[in-house]
């Protein structure tokens, strides 16, 4: 083994509190984690779990309001300018550019904002444009390039500073799956061939299984727990259970009370007429009993079957509900 | 730096319709106060209303494109890229106002141009004078840019209508259409050693001087150094606002505006 190296990006016991007209929002509530060089991490969790704050927080934009943070060894609250020189970041929801220049002047622009001598900024914008199938488009003003190509160009300027580490705050938001494909074998490959350190925030789970070493799943602004993807899917223990239920319900809450049930999701089918419940279960005998607990409530169990676990079941096993309860929760 | 002055040089002159309209308020303004005076036989004074349509050109590029252009980044997210980007706010600025003069150059021109052909006024110029005090002018007026774009990160919006409501009197005031410093202002002395806290004021005042009366750079030079003090302090003033109300934006977390 090599001697240890100093982690991109470490944290511990982050907090930021927001003082609002009423009681103060806790978007982080004491977030500790480490990120290693070359390393792709994902910070997955729903609505308001504290990622953009995270983000903020790592990119300078934010001071934390308790704890640190560093980046490259360097504090962000106390060293805001080295941070920024080997940094870059990048949103999803805003695809920043001047709308009336073409993209590439806007991607030679940005790279002056890091005193990259003109021809090496030529020449990583032809590269990095040609790697994102942007080259085509390139002469376009930047209001006539499509949602797309418009995310292209941003990723492309993230990159363009050739950055240790890179913060992506929900990168393929709104893009097609083509598109977020790209973009995504473009950031694999970036992390891989060119050890550059990504960080990314993101609620989509497919997106974080696929690209990430490592992920921490936030929620309520803590981490409820971290690993790879295949550690986590692994630590559930058992594959999911999948039940179809007739007649179409929307409350399971027996499942809850049966020992090894860790946690369960249901939806209603109108069109068939049952209710789909997803549990995850730490055993095969746990798996039974809820089919058991689910017929003892007078319901018939259509169908049931088991599945391989994805990290929205870790998800599901941690805090008892899904994302999309929680989305709902939060409408209200 | 450099950078920020092509963007915006870029973006102008990308899109050519910009620079007309642009264009045609200091034209207009300028030749109804050329032809009021003309009307009015006060010849002496067409000068002063044709070098008034010039540097209102550079006013405006100050108020309406510098200052809020800034909020107008933050609204876009792109002020974040900035922020988190090595380069110092205040190098950007001034690239920006470079891009900024430059790009009302034609503006200027054509209302120079104009106002000479149609009315031929009188010109008894020391041109190194006029050259140094409309150097010094510009300098002085894009600092104060400069610190109003800072202002402009912290109000936004309201910033927006205090533009509004600073166009009309500072214009008035500064004199960009006659004098208003010494004997023959309209103003009374108290309005005027207020006015006289505008740049734009003592510049315009210097400018006529060097430009209508042959006043040299020995006559003038309270009015220069004036000046030159006003865009240092100015350009002071603006380095340091922008450091603080970075950090008052990072400490209350209102360096992003979006909703979500
Ligand atoms: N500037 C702010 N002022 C007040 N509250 C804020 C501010 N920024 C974030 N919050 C609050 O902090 C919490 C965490 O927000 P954050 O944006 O970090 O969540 P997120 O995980 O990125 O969510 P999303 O998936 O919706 O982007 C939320 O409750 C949010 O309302
Ligand atoms: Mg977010």
């Amino acid at each position: 083994m090599s001697e240890p190296q100093l982690p991109a990006v470490e944290v511990e016991g982050l907090r930021r509190e927001f003082k609002t007209k009423g009681p103060p929002v806790v978007a982080l509530d004491g977030v500790s984690m480490k990120v290693r060089q070359g390393e792709v991490f994902g910070v997955l969790g729903p609505n308001g779990a504290g990622k953009t704050t995270t983000i903020r927080i790592l990119s300078t934009l934010l001071l934390p309001t308790g704890g640190w943070a560093r980046v490259m060894g360097f504090d962000v609250a106390k060293e805001p300018e080295k941070v920024r020189k080997v940094i870059n970041m990048a949103s999803g929801a805003e695809k920043a550019g001047y709308d009336f220049i073409s993209a590439k002047r806007n991607l030679w622009f940005f790279s002056q904002l890091y005193g990259i001598p003109g021809d090496v900024a030529d020449r990583r914008i032809g590269e990095l444009s040609e790697r994102l199938g942007l080259t085509k488009y390139l002469d376009r003003k930047f209001y006539a390039l499509s949602t797309g190509y418009r995310q292209r160009a941003t990723i492309a300027r993230a990159f363009v500073n050739d950055p240790k580490v890179v913060f992506l705050d929900e990168p393929t938001i709104g893009l097609d799956v083509m598109t977020a494909r790209s973009i995504r074998d473009f950031l694999i490959e970036e992390a891989r061939k060119n050890g550059r350190t990504i960080i990314l925030a993101s609620h989509n789970m497919a997106e974080v299984e696929a690209i990430c070493d490592r992920v921490a799943i936030v929620d309520k602004g803590k981490i409820l727990t971290e690993g790879s993807p295949e550690d986590l899917k692994r630590s559930l223990g058992a594959p999911a259970l999948v039940m179809e239920v007739s007649p179409p319900q929307a409350g399971f809450e027996m499942l809850a009370k049966v020992p090894g049930v860790k946690g369960f999701t249901s939806s209603i089918e109108e069109e068939r007429g049952l209710s789909t419940v997803q549990a995850v279960v730490d055993s095969d005998a746990a798996a039974r009993a809820a089919e058991d607990a689910v017929r003892k409530a007078g319901l018939k169990v259509v169908a049931s079957w088991r599945k391989q676990a994805t990290l929205e079941e870790v998800f599901v096993a941690l805090v008892g509900r899904g994302f999309k309860e929680r989305e709902e929760q939060d409408v209200v | 730096m450099k950078a920020r002055a092509l963007v915006r040089l870029w973006s102008i002159f990308g899109e050519p319709l910009w620079v007309f309209v642009g264009m045609g308020f200091p034209v207009l303004s300028s030749l109804a106060f050329s032809l009021l005076y003309y009307s009015i036989g006060a010849a002496g004074y067409i000068g002063f209303a044709v070098l008034g349509g010039v540097m209102v050109s550079f006013w405006g590029n100050v108020l309406w494109s510098m200052a809020s252009q800034f909020n107008w980044d933050k609204q876009e997210g792109l002020f974040e890229i900035y922020l988190t980007s090595p380069a110092s706010i205040s190098a950007i600025l001034i690239g920006m106002s470079v891009g900024g003069i430059i790009g009302t150059v034609p503006s200027a021109v054509i209302v120079t141009v104009l106002g000479w052909a149609l009315f031929h006024p009188a010109v008894n110029a020391s041109w190194g004078g006029v050259a140094l005090t409309f150097g010094l002018t510009l300098a002085s007026l894009y600092a104060m840019g400069m610190v109003l774009s800072s202002l402009y990160l912290t109000y936004g919006r309201e910033a927006e209508s205090m533009n509004e409501v600073l166009q009309e009197p500072v214009s008035m005031l500064s004199g960009l259409y006659f004098p208003v410093l010494g004997g023959s202002s309209p103003f009374p002395l108290a309005l005027q050693a207020v006015a006289s806290l505008i740049p734009l004021t003592i510049g315009m005042d210097a400018l006529r001087k060097t430009l209508f009366y042959g006043d040299s750079v020995a006559q003038v030079w309270p009015d220069m150094a004036a000046l030159a003090v006003m865009a240092v302090v100015l350009l002071i003033l603006s380095s340091y606002a922008l450091k603080f109300l970075e950090n008052l934006g990072r400490k209350e977390g209102t360096i992003a505006v979006r909703i979500r």
